[in-house]
């Protein structure tokens, strides 16, 4: 996420440069509502979900309640 | 007193367009079921008329219990016995479903083929991810290729899939190991998606197969091959070109037509080209044109399933369900009903001469006479969804007077893939089902019901969908719910996460409110009950609830099924493993041995069974009296003190 800076006056000082919200609007709009897919960009963090979330086929070494099952 | 008139729906607006109809001289769904009772021999499965000897009829004897003399009797002019006819009636209505969404499932694959090729203007493939989750399923290399290389191939070895000759459907590989290796030994592995289907109908000609037992084997191949093939193939590419569905708030019920804008209903089941008309309907040139001819805009909503396709992905509106097809023309506010396949009356066009509606045809394999025919052209999609668009919105001058459009949208989400349930559960870095299964094993969720299927004119309209799902979730039953019920339910205000506190029981409700979702997941379209078995595999794999669909503390239901795509989405959820039950009527009653074998043992053989239950609390009542069935199966039944161990007692542990 792109970070927001935000100058605010400070104490004996002009203005200072704070870091602003570094949060995602809890209520997105438009295209963005309830989308989440988005949020991986690049084909490598596609993949690198698909062996995490969705391990339950792709991972090589977990396999849940099968784990300790031959494959059939 | 006057004797009240039993109402035929329990939804306020469709009530007000009956009577409206009456008032119009309008023959409705609703009359013509009045006019026209079910055949008695017909739907009970004891009339076979698969050749020119017949149709013989071979019915139960009234009154009495059936002798061994009445039994020898029972036979077609051919020799075939009843159990034989009744067989071959239900394994010929899982074929009629099977080849439905199967065939929705080809026509997917070619249009996605064509895409990849770069021969379909217009579309493009939206999800990138789930392209990538699609060829690691199906063994297609990544690497550095294009998406549309690696889609080339995707499509290429889907639309092998309908004609496999041999060996077993890849899709079959998202399945639980042992379910897998079930299906093996039972030998109804399904080869090619049309083999099974074509097989079915050989098998039931005159004079082939003879064994009930044999037949309802095959039928449970082909229904296999539906919803771990057809259905499964047509969910799985939809995904892709068009986006894998994520929360989304829609609105429903027949109040989303709206008096001063162009109305256009969109009908049936594929959403190759509705998804075009939702581009279409947006783009100024078309908003201006509705204008210029009095109107203030473009209202887009849907119906059926090809509703649940847009909303799940645009968050389009939903007009009604099956039921309420000819109710959305009787407002007299539709000026354009556009229709495809599956589920759509006829008589639609015979309503909409009474007002000024245009019905549009669009698939060259579903015309009705009197409808005008726009034929999508999957290459030039965008060409065909403008002709039509402007056909409803030339139209709109045309409205008689006389505009009535009843009741208030009601709130809904959907969108619940099982992808966005696993992110849901668990977040992008480590998305899981986790959180489910702890809730179903602390009792917080007593189990998951997919509750499903059609509306039917022989009883009151959404009244059986809404009460099951209600003594369901009020159990602290999870319902994962597609297709008409879906609708029903969005309609009755349960889609929302407030239904959770309102309705649902205290220990589901704790979970909806925890996570922010509704009691009942809306999962998408008929063809989408893919999704609830890859949910149902999701829970297995995740551990913690046995190692098979057959274990787990659920079950299925489809309380208004009419359609023969439910016989087989039920068939295929039996032989997944999942007890069952319909509601309304039963196809098999006209043989005992029949029902029994689909009653009884096909629970010995699959693990799961069906049943029959026309009283939905009564039949919601049997899917928890099987869910709590496995829960005690699993040793789940009862409460169990959590011990926080201490560091004394893990060396004690780590001692023995």
């Amino acid at each position: 996420m792109e970070y927001k800076i935000e100058k605010k006056p400070a104490p004996g000082r002009d203005e200072v440069e704070v870091l602003g919200d570094t949060f995602e609007e809890g209520t997105p709009e438009g295209e963005e509502l309830g989308k989440w897919r988005q949020k991986l960009d690049s084909r490598e963090d596609k993949l690198r979900y698909l062996q995490s979330g969705e391990r339950y086929w792709f991972s090589e070494e977990w396999f849940g309640s099968e784990k300790r099952k031959t494959p059939a | 007193m006057a004797e009240e008139k039993e109402t035929k729906s329990i939804d306020q607006a469709s009530i007000e367009l009956i009577e409206k109809a009456a008032k119009d001289g309008v023959n409705t769904v609703f009359d013509r079921a009045d006019a026209m009772k079910p055949c008695p021999i017909g739907s009970v499965g004891s009339c076979c008329k698969n050749c020119s000897m017949g149709p013989c009829r071979v019915p139960l004897p009234k009154g009495r219990e059936e002798t061994p003399e009445d039994k020898q009797k029972r036979r077609g002019v051919c020799g075939a016995t009843a159990e034989t006819i009744a067989a071959r009636n239900f394994i010929r209505m899982v074929a009629g479903g099977a080849a439905a969404h199967s065939d929705h499932g080809r026509g997917v694959a070619e249009l996605f083929l064509a895409v990849a090729k770069g021969k379909a203007p217009g579309y493009e493939i939206k999800d990138e991810q789930k392209l990538m989750q699609v060829a690691l399923d199906w063994g297609i290399e990544i690497g550095d290729r294009s998406n549309n290389e690696i889609a080339v191939d995707i499509g290429e070895k889907a639309l092998a899939e309908f004609g496999r000759q041999e060996g077993e459907l890849i899709t079959l590989r998202k399945a639980p190991l042992k379910r897998q290796e079930l299906w093996r030994q039972q030998g109804v592995s399904p080869r090619g998606i049309d083999r099974e289907i074509v097989e079915i109908m050989h098998r039931t000609h005159i004079g082939v197969d003879q064994d009930y037992k044999n037949l309802l084997k095959q039928g449970v191949r082909a229904a296999i091959g539906d919803g771990w093939g057809g259905s499964m193939i047509a969910t799985e590419l939809q995904d892709i070109l068009f986006g894998t569905p994520a929360p989304v708030l829609g609105k429903a019920n027949l109040g989303v037509l709206e008096k001063d804008k162009v109305n256009i209903i969109i009908h049936g089941h594929e959403p190759l080209l509705s998804e075009m008309i939702v581009a279409v309907a947006q783009e100024p040139e078309m908003i201006e044109l509705a204008k210029s001819k009095g109107a203030k805009g473009i209202n887009l909503s849907g119906m059926c399933c090809t509703a649940n396709e847009i909303l799940m992905r645009h968050g389009v509106a939903i007009a009604g369900n099956f039921l309420q097809q000819e109710l959305a023309i009787v407002t007299g506010a539709v000026d354009a009903m556009v229709v495809d396949v599956q589920c759509i009356m006829q008589s639609i066009q015979t309503v909409a001469e009474c007002y000024h509606t245009k019905i549009i045809t669009t698939s060259p394999k579903a015309k009705i006479p009197g409808a005008v025919h726009i034929e999508f052209d999957e290459h030039d999609a965008l060409k065909s969804a403008r002709e039509i668009v402007k056909t409803a919105i030339e139209n709109f001058p045309n409205r008689k007077g006389g505009v009535y459009i009843p009741g208030e949208p009601v709130n809904q989400i959907a969108g619940f893939s099982h992808e966005t349930i696993n992110y849901l559960l668990g977040g992008l870095f480590r998305a899981s089902y986790r959180p489910l299964n702890d809730n179903i094993i602390n009792g917080r969720i007593r189990g998951v019901a997919g509750v499903v299927g059609c509306n039917n004119a022989r009883v009151k309209h959404n009244e059986g969908h809404v009460n099951m799902v209600k003594e369901l979730i009020k159990n602290d039953v999870l319902v994962l719910t597609t297709g008409c019920n879906a609708i029903a339910c969005a309609e009755a205000g349960l889609l929302v996460p407030e239904a959770a506190r309102e309705f649902a029981g205290k220990g589901l409700a704790e979970v909806c409110e925890t996570v922010g979702i509704p009691p009942v997941l809306h999962l998408g379209s008929c063809v989408d009950n893919s999704r609830i078995l890859i949910a149902a595999t999701a829970v297995v794999k995740d551990g913690g609830l046995g190692d098979d669909i057959s274990e787990l503390p659920v079950a299925g239901a489809a309380p208004e099924w009419m359609s023969e795509k439910a016989i087989s989405i039920g068939q295929y959820f039996v032989a997944s493993g999942v007890y069952t039950v319909f509601g309304v009527t039963w196809p098999t009653t006209g043989s005992k041995e029949v029902t029994d074998f689909l009653f009884k043992e096909m629970e010995e053989m699959y693990g799961g069974m069906w049943d029959f239950e026309p009283d939905p609390i009564r039949a919601a009542h049997l899917m928890i009296a099987h869910i709590d069935k496995k829960r005690k199966a699993l040793g789940i039944d009862k409460a169990r003190e959590r011990v926080l161990y201490d560091m004394e007692m893990r060396r004690e542990l780590d001692a023995v």
